[in-house]
């Protein structure tokens, strides 16, 4: 007896059908399951049989043959014990279970009949959804997934029991209701909020025009200068996320398993901190599994960096092409994958590896050539890619104890929204989605300087001593910064608060 | 050829071996007033003064030839070697009881003539020590005196980088060969200082720096010029050699004094209480020791013509400076001002030159 049912696998981000052909005919009982199949699927044989013998079913003493079709892409996970057990139960007749081929399967069972949930779902399904798939049977801890994509029916299950009872028209399920984004995102609370951070107003009004025009932006100071903290705010200034964006996120977390199951969807802007010894693999992404790295989990969020120059130098050269391309093409011997890596970057770092030069209070105990070492960590071709450096310094215990009331994230993230509201509409049409990501030629078309803005931007160049590289960065900023303000067009002003958040041009990188 | 040239050629052979003063002294002594290359290839010469191998090696180049090649390869590299008998060579040098026998000199070598200030301090300014030496700097400079220093890290090259930004003339005496430049970093700006004012090295191009060789050119920066500034300086800093020397020659010595607190001008402070320095609190103080006119002290004057052409905004900051730097917080929270203007107003500012920015967010008028 032959029984064919549809399941789903995953490369990369995107999913693509798996026919699980299952053969049951007469022989020594035995259980084979070919199809470029893992270690975790291998495995399945022992969860498939513990779970149709304790769920009070007649698992059949035959040879039993499992076939993962295509074969020649390699399979991983445990997410196809569900529809191997219904493929198996099937080609028994006794069990009378006719139409099974009329839905597809996701689930890991475990001994007691259980469907345990999986990982990867959300992409699973939209990937099927294109395939023109209409009908799943998924495990129940999922379906908080499955409910924010519409025109399909997810049946949720909990026990293989269940599963048949539905098939054999004995149990009444009923289809996962549609969600609505609208509803996840106001039920939102990000980060912490502005208006605990007293004072540092140069530093926060340089994060408002990073999140606004998605600029990569470094802090430099002094231990305890709260570098940390503003970071720690700058996600609850961040415009709301599209349902395309949140959907590509959810994807991703869904794939690494960091997805919160209870809401199913990722409706924030992710914000990840990972810490300076992490790996250049887990920041990139790849190992065995290919899972994506904290720089794809990033993707449409913030990957923050804390001090930064203690990454390790492979690390940090490593994101010079996600932050120059938006994604991560991880080629490993199995695979070559390809993930989103659109995030901003948020690096902060002390000024010298004590911590105290330039501090007026404090000596500094490093010697000329550490600091050098220290500050050359970051290449040029790093800092090519930051568009904003900020100093930000000690706060004094005055201000710490202030009561003076400080601007809450709330109406900082209304200018933020209104700013990317005129970016989206100007790069309607293209990839591209904020001032940061702009090309050159988009550059040249929207960042025209009238004659005094040219005369004033020559002579900064001159008298400060500028960079040649910082020429396209002030541009693209001072275009945010136009935009903050409303003003169609980039005036004097905007430039040259544009030129004053490129302190280390001139200082500590000459 | 007369003994003294024949003592210049010898000299000119020698510099090429890169042997200690009292060595030369010594050798000198010895030749008994011959100094032909032929005398130097018989004499019997002191196992302690130089051991047999140096001296062979010596006199397997001792060739006039070889000397000449070597001078030209010298001038191929735009240097120039000066003996102390040369006419060209500062008389200030000449008279030092450990003064070089001779020394390479790369750019403009009228300027060791020339009425000369040094400026030495710590290789980590304070941010205040930074600001003081850019304007008394910029300002004896822009007066034509030339700045003496030593191409370190810190007060060294913020004097003369603020001489070169004046368009002053400058000199750098290193504690290393030419093509060995200490710190590798200042090879730029030892470039330009060849290009517009004078390297001088007692060591040959090739030598690269030790721990012995800076002490040991701080008595040049010392006697190349009638006096020393220094801006700033902790009391373990080598600093004090120059002012050592400076003091054994009867140089002026000026001290810019600082807060009591901060340990970068420890040194600034001791030698004003001791007696040792003159106190400076501004560039006239020491131009009035180089015979100009003192005019008469007038800062806020000028920040007031200044102001005329500031903007009401641009106003606001700078009032806020006049009594000293501040850091941004305090600025921002004081000038009245939105933080998008009061960015774009400082850019402004710090574009023509009225305000400086300083490492830690601190910001001072020019």
């Amino acid at each position: 007896m032959l029984a064919k049912v549809t399941s789903f696998g995953l490369k990369g981000i995107d999913g693509y059908c798996v026919d699980v052909e299952t053969d049951v005919s007469n022989g020594l009982p035995h259980f084979e399951i070919v199809g470029l199949a893992d270690t975790a699927i291998k495995e399945a044989k022992e969860r498939v049989r513990s779970a149709i013998k304790n769920s009070a079913l007649v698992y059949p003493a035959k040879r039993i043959t499992v076939n993962l079709a295509p074969a020649d892409i390699k399979k991983e996970g445990s997410l196809y014990d569900l529809a191997m057990a219904v493929a198996i139960l099937s080609c028994d007749d006794e069990n009378e279970i006719k139409n099974y081929d009329k839905y597809c399967y996701i689930g890991e069972l475990s001994f007691d009949g259980t469907v345990k949930q999986v990982r990867g779902v959300l992409p699973l399904l939209i990937a099927a959804r294109k395939l023109g798939y209409k009908n799943f049977i998924i495990p129940k801890g999922n379906s908080f997934e499955a409910s924010y994509i519409s025109g399909i029916n997810a049946y949720p299950v909990s026990s293989l029991l269940e599963t048949l009872g539905f098939l054999k028209g004995n149990v009444t399920l009923q289809p996962i209701e549609t969600c609505d984004f609208e509803s996840a995102l106001a039920a939102e609370k990000r980060g912490m909020d502005f208006c605990f951070v007293k004072g540092q107003k140069v530093a926060k009004r340089a994060l408002e025009i990073a999140a606004a025009g998605g600029h990569n932006l470094l802090m430099i100071g002094p231990p305890g200068s709260g570098k940390s903290m503003l970071a720690k705010c700058f996600p609850s200034i961040l415009p709301d996320m599209t349902f395309e964006e949140a959907l590509e996120v959810t994807k991703i977390h869904s794939i690494a398993g960091e997805l919160d199951l209870a809401k199913g969807i990722v409706s924030t802007r992710p914000f990840r901190c990972p810490h300076h010894t992490a790996s250049t693999v887990s920041l990139t992404g790849g190992g065995t599994n290919s899972k994506p790295g904290e720089i794809s989990l990033a993707d449409h969020g913030v990957l923050f960096l804390d001090e930064f120059p203690e990454y390790s130098r492979h690390t940090i050269e490593t994101l010079r092409q996600p932050l120059e391309d938006g994604v991560i093409t991880v080629a490993r011997s199995n695979a070559t994958i390809t993930y989103p890596a659109n995030f901003t970057l948020i690096a902060s770092m002390n000024p010298c590896p004590c911590g105290n030069y330039g501090s007026v209070d404090r000596e500094c105990h490093c010697s000329a050539s550490q600091i050098n070492k220290y500050l050359s960590k970051l290449s040029g071709p790093i800092m090519d890619r930051i568009d904003i450096h900020i100093e930000v310094d000690n706060v004094t215990y005055d201000q710490l104890r202030s009561e003076s009331n400080e601007e809450c994230s709330a109406d900082i993230k209304k200018r933020v929204d209104s700013a990317r509201k005129i970016q989206l509409e100007r790069f309607k049409g293209s990839s591209n989605y904020c001032n940061a990501k702009m090309s050159t030629a988009q550059t040249k078309k929207y960042c025209k300087l009238d004659a005094v803005c040219e005369e004033m931007l020559r002579s900064a160049f001159e008298k400060l001593k500028l960079s040649a590289r910082a020429h396209d960065r002030i541009l693209k900023v001072a275009r945010t910064i136009a935009d903050l303000a409303g003003s169609e067009n980039i005036l004097p002003k905007h430039v040259a608060e544009a030129i004053s958040y490129r302190n280390l041009d001139k200082k500590y990188w000459r | 050829m007369s003994c003294t040239n024949e003592l210049e050629n010898f000299l000119r052979f020698l510099s090429m071996f890169d042997l200690t003063e009292s060595k030369i002294r010594q050798l000198i002594a010895a030749m008994n007033d011959d100094f032909s290359l032929k005398h130097f290839c018989r004499m019997k010469i002191d196992k302690d003064l130089l051991s047999e191998d140096a001296v062979y090696k010596m006199r397997e180049r001792a060739e006039q030839a070889r000397i000449d090649t070597y001078i030209k390869n010298l001038s191929d590299q735009d240097i120039i070697l000066l003996t102390r008998f040369d006419e060209r060579f500062p008389e200030s040098l000449r008279v030092l009881p450990d003064a070089p026998y001779y020394l390479f000199c790369k750019g403009d070598i009228s300027l060791l003539k020339k009425p000369a200030l040094s400026v030495v301090g710590t290789r980590k300014p304070s941010s205040y020590g930074r600001v003081v030496t850019n304007r008394i700097v910029s300002k004896v400079a822009k007066q034509g005196i030339v700045i003496v220093s030593g191409l370190a890290y810190g007060i060294d090259s913020l004097a003369h980088r603020a001489c070169l930004d004046e368009g002053g003339k400058t000199i750098a005496v290193l504690g290393s060969g030419f093509n060995r430049i200490y710190p590798p970093d200042h090879q730029g700006l030892a470039d330009e200082i060849a290009q517009k004012g004078l390297l001088v090295s007692e060591y040959t191009p090739s030598r690269s720096a030790t721990r012995y060789t800076f002490p040991h050119r701080n008595r040049i920066i010392a006697a190349l010029s009638s006096g020393t500034l220094i801006t700033e300086a902790s009391i373990k800093s080598g600093t004090i050699h120059t002012k050592e020397f400076a003091l054994t020659y009867g140089k002026n010595i000026y001290s810019v004094p600082g807060n009591i607190d901060s340990p970068t001008s420890e040194l600034t402070n001791d030698i004003i209480k001791s007696g040792q320095a003159r106190c400076i609190t501004c560039a006239e103080d020491i131009l009035s020791d180089y015979g100009f006119q003192s005019q008469p002290k007038a800062r806020t004057k000028t920040a007031n013509s200044a102001a005329i052409q500031l903007t009401v905004e641009e106003q606001a900051i700078t009032s806020l400076l006049e009594d000293g730097m501040k850091d941004v917080d305090f600025l921002t929270k004081n000038c009245g001002l939105n933080i998008d203007d009061f960015q774009s107003c400082l850019t402004m500012l710090e574009i023509r030159g009225i305000i400086s920015k300083l490492p830690g967010g601190l910001i001072s008028l020019k």
